[in-house]
């Protein structure tokens, strides 16, 4: 039964010391993600959902609680490449090429060129970016320089992604595209995700479970089950079911 | 208005054509003006362009024209600026590195660096001269440490201009210091390091030629004062203002040359512009209609 758990969070809270006045970013959250599920961390600005994420990437450590990640601490975790991640922004290396930029966690780990080159060739067909191996970032619409990001996270075949907020600079038709293709490479890697967002239609319609969190002081105040069949099409952004879930994601949140 | 002026030119070579006739035509309208009011040699004031092309070729002694007298003096000058200047590229790429590994040799040098840059040229020389006792070694000195600020600096901002994503992203996959510096630090910082040396390259080469009037004996500046004092042909002067235009100009292209041949695939994407052209969207969206199937 344990292992059917990959990231364990317990009663973990986070103060920041800010000029002597304590802020609490996260107060007492407990919860425990299922190996391949794809949950998502929901809540408006100052709610600790990043900070959550960032515990768990081990950039932040928790002021108490703890937070165990495949059976490890999240810094043992992390020295063992366990999570990919991605960020709000793609984070590309402007001077390297898009296949480049894949092979850059491959060249960390010392792979040999000719691994590196075939393995992120692979990541980039995943993504559907064959074709635009030998561009530079500057070159790619936002969409698909994030996709990048998306393809290098998984380059070196993580079981978790974390993703920040990856989206949310994108317009509306791009966002879309993109649900579509990371619902999709989930599907055929089964990897655990761990998704941030401030769009609640977007948390319902990608996820499993959506952790909704309130702000002042940062805490969980619900987990809502998203009982949508797998997989998900766009014609269900538009039906009852999704549009009554995002109601009672909404319904939940407190203090705001 | 500037960029406007450069735009054109880049575009338009013949808008630099139109500049430099432009310049020419004032510069004759000011010598005829001159040679027909000042009696006597009015080339000490302003001589005709013609003129100073014609000097080139002029004897200044038995064995030597004026402009091989200005070479000669050009190469003891120059040849030590280019070494400064190794130098002090050499000393600020440290430096900032250093810098950039700990806060607290940051915190020690900066102080420092500001001082350096403050003490104006003209009273350091001296002191150097002074120090050194020797005006081939002032000149390495005077380069080196002209090089160095720029260069320090602008690495250093180019250390600090990496993102704390760009610096997640390497803690994520635990890159140690060395990965961290080699794949992003220095590539990152490049471009800053280039724009320092833009800066540093005319100064040595004016701070050279500076160093030189301290002292008698060869080096551009010397012979630039002895023929302000007509202790040689005025002619010299008016070869060295032109081949050290020249010099300051061709330094600062020339690294622009070694710049786009190293870092050049990426200048357009390090201002950060995003491309979207009609015929990539249409690519991107046959891409994603792809990846669907």
């Amino acid at each position: 039964m344990t292992d059917e758990y990959i990231i364990d969070i317990n009663h973990a809270s986070k103060v920041f010391n800010n000029q002597k006045k304590e802020v609490t970013a996260l107060s007492d959250v407990s919860l425990r993600i299922r190996k391949g599920e794809f949950i998502s961390l929901l809540g408006p600005s100052g709610c600790g959902k990043t900070t959550l994420l960032r515990m768990i990437a081990d950039l932040i450590k928790p002021s108490s609680g703890s937070v165990t990640v495949d059976g490890q601490t999240p810094r043992e975790a992390r020295l063992a490449r366990k999570y990919g991640m991605v960020f709000q922004s793609p984070v590309l290396y402007e001077w390297r090429t898009i296949i480049r930029n894949v092979e850059l966690p491959l060249e960390i780990i010392k792979l040999g060129r000719e691994e590196r080159r075939e393995c992120a060739m692979k990541m980039l067909e995943l993504v559907g970016l064959r074709d635009f191996a030998d561009h530079y970032p500057s070159q790619l619409s936002g969409g698909m320089q994030q996709r990048v990001g998306i393809a290098r996270a998984l380059a070196l075949n993580p079981q978790i992604l974390l993703m920040d907020e990856p989206f949310s600079a994108l317009d509306e038709f791009t966002r879309e595209k993109l649900h579509e293709d990371l619902l999709s490479i989930w599907r055929r890697t089964n990897k655990t995700i761990v998704f941030v967002t401030h769009n609640i239609s977007e948390s319902v319609y990608l996820s499993d479970r959506v952790c909704v969190l309130s702000p002042h002081p940062g805490r969980l105040s619900a987990v809502v089950d998203v009982d949508l069949p797998r997989p998900r099409t766009a014609e269900m952004r538009s039906s009852p079911e999704l549009a009554s879930l995002v109601e009672r994601v909404r319904g939940s949140f407190e203090g705001i | 208005m500037k960029n406007f002026i450069k735009r054109l030119t880049s575009k338009n070579g013949w808008v630099l054509f139109v500049w430099l006739a432009a310049l020419a035509a004032v510069w004759e309208i000011g010598a005829t003006v001159i040679g027909a009011t000042v009696r006597n040699h009015p080339e000490y004031i302003l001589p005709h362009l013609w003129q100073i092309a014609a000097s080139v070729v002029q004897p200044v002694s038995d064995t030597q024209t004026i402009f091989g007298l200005v070479m000669v003096n050009a190469w003891a000058t120059l040849s030590r600026a280019l070494v400064g200047f190794l130098i002090g590229m050499a000393a600020g790429f440290v430096l900032a590195l250093l810098m950039s590994l700990s806060r607290a040799v940051e915190k020690i040098a900066f102080p420092y660096l500001m001082l350096i840059q403050m003490i104006p040229i003209l009273g350091m020389a001296p002191i150097v001269l002074s120090l050194t006792g020797d005006i081939g070694v002032s000149r390495i000195v005077i380069a080196a440490i002209l090089t160095f600020y720029p260069v320090a600096t602008n690495m250093l901002a180019g250390f600090r201009s990496v993102s704390r994503e760009k610096h997640e992203l390497m803690y994520s996959y635990a890159a140690n210091t060395f990965v961290k510096y080699v794949k992003m630090m220095l590539p990152s910082a490049l471009p800053y390091m280039f724009t320092g040396l833009k800066i540093a390259a005319p100064m040595a080469v004016t701070a050279s030629i500076l160093v030189d009037t301290l002292q008698g004996g060869v080096g551009l500046g010397c012979l630039l004062s002895q023929s302000l004092k007509h202790n040689t042909s005025i002619y010299a002067f008016w070869e060295i203002v032109f081949i050290s235009a020249a010099l300051g100009i061709l330094s600062a292209k020339l690294i622009g040359l070694i710049e786009s041949l190293t870092v050049g695939g990426r200048l357009s994407a390090l201002s950060g512009r995003l491309i979207r052209s009609a015929g990539k969207e249409k690519r991107y969206e046959k891409q994603a209609e792809k990846t669907e199937a």
